[in-house]
């Protein structure tokens, strides 16, 4: 890993259109300004960890638990 | 643009599409395509079964009778990638955890799966928006 120190107001250049700016320094909080091309997506990396544990946990549920759903939900009135 | 209007669900097992996943499901990257299956007649639960590998499924449901107003907005980049060019072709499906029963199963909101009917091409979309839980109770 590349480690660089900088000031709030400064930045890094990622490749040809990425630039990451340390906006304010406040206590243990950095809030960093990103400017990149609309298709890069930028995602923290906390809820990007809980999506996968999500789908993780919601994969492949047991047939028996997809048949009370199903159950369930078809007897669920509309609305 | 939201997703308030919404493709109908695909109503018979004979068509069994098969979408492409062009942004995958986190945690599972290299499941691209998926078949789309409505388990019950009667209701618009649907398996979501990997054609990689069968073994793998997600149970997901179109949001509107459990979150009415549920209407994330998509950036053009993900519009984009699944090639809509019209909100009539979009689906919109929730990912579901079930549990033993309707209680306590939940909702994925926060990342919803977005189906163009059109294309069949597909993905599960990080919104990162405040206020998007991500596992919602089916019936709060």
């Amino acid at each position: 890993m590349l480690v660089l120190s900088r000031r709030a107001g400064e930045s890094v250049v990622l490749g040809e259109d990425i630039t990451i700016t340390v906006l304010e320094v406040r206590g243990d909080v950095v809030r960093v300004g990103i400017d990149a091309p609309r298709s890069l997506k930028v995602h923290r990396a906390e809820l990007l960890e809980q999506l996968e544990q999500e789908n993780r946990q919601a994969a492949s549920p047991s047939e028996d638990v997809v048949a009370n759903l199903t159950r369930a939900l078809g007897d669920e009135p509309e609305g | 643009m939201t997703t308030a209007m919404m493709a109908p669900m695909p109503t018979t097992d004979s068509d069994l599409p098969i979408i492409e996943m062009v942004r995958p499901m986190p945690g599972f990257p290299d499941r691209r395509r998926f078949a789309l299956v409505r388990l019950d007649p009667a209701g618009d639960l649907c398996s979501m079964t990997s054609l990689d590998e069968p073994d793998l499924r997600f149970l997901v449901v179109p949001p509107a009778r459990f979150f009415p107003d549920y209407a994330p907005e998509v950036e053009d980049d993900v519009l984009a990638d699944l090639e809509i060019e019209s909100e009539e072709d979009v689906l919109l499906l929730v990912v579901l955890r079930a549990g033993s029963s309707l209680a306590s199963t939940t909702a994925n909101l926060a990342a919803p799966v977005l189906v163009n009917t059109a294309t069949r091409r597909g993905g599960q979309i990080v919104l990162d928006q405040p206020g998007l839980p991500i596992a919602a109770p089916l019936t709060a």
